[in-house]
């Protein structure tokens, strides 16, 4: 983890207010290990005091020649004042990038969990595919079978979900209104796929809106199969000092609450305390 | 990680240099030392209490032996589970808090983190926190027991718990009874933190000056709010929370400037301190020392960038830190020559 001043190389609009931003810090993203975040301080705008905390999507060469990550790119949708002003950025531009940050996917009791599954599920619901793809990619090399449910309210909310084309055998894809795959909540047909398989042989990896994820772990529950989660929160510092984004989880005392940017972002999801513990947000 | 080590070397190899006032032309190196209750800072600049952790989170992003002194979060004698998320919310150029004071408590902090804290070259300083008197008198009886430990910050002032804390500093005489009693058992120096969310903040810095307080530190965070118009719930869990950051640093000036003439004990300014110039403010209201909070959160390095720039402010006006103290009746009126 450090502090590093990071040249915007290209922020991209995509669909339904999703932008994908490059920045270069070759140093950062040649460290960045799956399912870790960075906090990016917004140049210029005193009134946005806090660093945004943004899961790393991708870390990719800075040309063709290279094979060395030098990039670290970050896919992010305009929800408030601190996205709204991301989208702003433009090649050039300079912004201080505090990264990697978390644990990440492959914790080692995580790793574990691997060779006792026969494939790894991926859930996603709207930007929470953001957390996902480093994971997918790696997955990917150690030859595990894998499977991609993508849900979001219409088809302006499923992107990038190419990227994870070469890396899983199966996407299946879901938006509410039914305007691309399946209609209605992606935990539907996710609920078909964990009730044909056999009980534990499934590992799920769930990112997205609380009342989804929350969802998820109940299905993960009921088909008996392990299930981690990669929470977000909103964040003081991003290093474990202000303890801002703590949540409940199965503790007692002071261990009560762990926080997402230190002891997560990603938890085995009977861990976290869902009732009252987490914040919806 | 001692990056002082090599710039002492450095000073070795030339003619050893005088410190203090010299002529015109000739480099000058102003004295950045302070003296608070008999405790030398090599700066006036300290991080503030639950801003900066255990000290350790922040090794990897700075040289802590840089810092004047280091404020730990606050300790109190059992752990402390904290507030229900969530537990902040950014604001107009600030950010509200309710922690509620998570913390590892007295035995496991000097078990589990001030070794890591007693050597560093700079000051510690633990923040004490308790529910009653007798809380606090006991969390310091236990945190006597550690070595390396400079001072103790009576945190009388935290907005976010149900009892205790803000309690204590929003009464003028349980304010002067928890200093007495903690004052009592106390192994070194006491400085008293004093909350801003009373009607007059003189009346409080005399009570913890009466009672024994060898320094006072101010200010702890305003009580705010902020309410979800989607969901008509408060922002936090906690209802209210500690505002801090750049929005409080007028406030707070105007507090430390009027607590510094209410006593005579040394006080040291907090408050949306976040650069140099901020830092010269308080200073120059009278504060001995400041501590940074927040900023830490958005810029790991400010405390090391504020020492680096009071330092060069020092520089070109030719004049030792301690000679700004208190100067608010302008330069010239405290015999200081302009440039």
């Amino acid at each position: 983890m450090f502090n590093k001043m990071a040249e915007v190389r290209e922020n991209i609009p995509l669909s339904g207010g999703h932008y994908l931003l490059s920045l270069y810090s070759p140093a950062q993203a040649r460290v960045t290990r799956p399912g870790q975040f960075a906090m990016l301080r917004l140049p210029n705008r005193s009134d946005i005091l806090l660093r945004r905390p943004m899961s790393i999507y991708d870390v990719k060469p800075a040309s063709r020649k290279s094979k060395s990550p030098a990039l670290i790119q970050v896919l992010y949708k305009v929800v408030g004042r601190g996205t709204g002003a991301m989208a702003e950025l433009k090649g050039g531009d300079a912004l201080e990038v505090l990264a990697p940050l978390g644990h990440g996917y492959f914790r080692e009791d995580y790793q574990r969990k691997l060779p006792q599954v026969d494939e790894v599920v991926h859930v996603a619901g709207g930007i929470g595919i953001a957390a996902l793809l480093l994971a997918a990619r790696e997955l990917h090399k150690r030859g595990i079978r894998q499977r991609l449910f993508f849900g979001g309210r219409s088809r302006a909310d499923l992107v990038c979900y190419k990227d994870f084309g070469g890396l899983v055998q199966k996407t299946i894809l879901a938006t509410e209104d039914g305007s691309r795959g399946h209609k209605g909540f992606v935990t539907v047909p996710l609920e078909n796929h964990l009730a044909g398989s056999e009980r534990g042989k499934i590992l799920l990896m769930v990112c997205g809106p609380w009342p989804m994820l929350e969802a998820c772990v109940g299905l993960a529950r009921n088909y008996g199969h392990p299930c981690l989660v990669s929470m977000e929160n909103r964040m003081g510092c991003g290093v474990g000092v202000c303890l801002g984004c703590s949540i409940g989880v199965k503790g007692e005392g002071h261990g009560a609450y762990e926080r997402v940017c230190t002891e997560g972002p990603v938890f085995w999801a009977d861990h976290v305390r869902w009732a009252g513990g987490t914040p919806e947000i | 990680m001692k990056k002082s080590s090599s710039a002492k070397s450095k000073k070795k190899r030339g003619a050893p240099r005088p410190v203090g006032r010299k002529a015109k032309g000739e480099k000058f190196t102003p004295d950045m030392t302070v003296e608070i209750a008999g405790i030398r800072f090599k700066n006036p600049v300290l991080t503030a209490s639950g801003t900066f952790g255990y000290g350790q989170e922040f090794a990897q992003l700075m040289d802590l032996n840089r810092l004047g002194g280091i404020v730990v979060k606050g300790i109190s004698l059992q752990p402390m589970e904290g507030n229900p998320p969530p537990r902040i919310y950014e604001t107009e150029s600030g950010m509200l808090n309710a922690i509620g004071l998570q913390n590892v408590g007295a035995k496991r902090f000097l078990d589990d983190k001030l070794p890591f804290l007693r050597d560093l070259d700079t000051q510690v300083i633990v923040n004490v926190f308790g529910y009653s008197t007798e809380d606090y008198v006991r969390t310091i009886e236990i945190l006597n027991q550690g070595e390396g430990i400079a001072a103790y910050e009576l945190n009388i002032s935290c907005p976010n718990t149900r009892s205790g804390g803000m309690f204590y500093g929003s009464d003028p005489k349980l304010t002067h009874e928890v200093t007495m009693a903690s004052k009592k058992v106390a192994r070194v120096p006491l400085i008293v933190k004093l909350s801003p969310n009373v009607t007059d903040i003189t009346v409080f810095a005399r009570a913890a000056e009466n009672g024994g307080a060898d320094a006072l530190s101010l200010v702890n965070t305003f009580v705010g709010m902020s309410i979800d118009i989607e969901t008509g719930k408060p922002r936090l869990s906690h209802g209210t929370g500690g505002l801090s950051g750049p929005a409080i640093k007028p406030l707070a000036l105007r507090l430390v400037y009027q607590a510094v003439h209410a006593v005579r004990i040394p006080v040291m300014g907090i408050g949306g301190i976040s650069s140099a110039e901020d830092a010269l403010e308080f200073l120059i209201a009278g504060a001995k020392a400041i501590q940074i909070g927040t900023a830490n959160f958005y810029d790991p390095r400010a405390s090391e960038k504020v020492i680096r720039d009071l330092e060069a402010y020092c520089k070109r006006k030719r004049v030792d830190l301690n000679r700004l103290r208190g100067t608010h009746l302008g330069f010239e009126a405290a015999g200081l020559k302009r440039e």
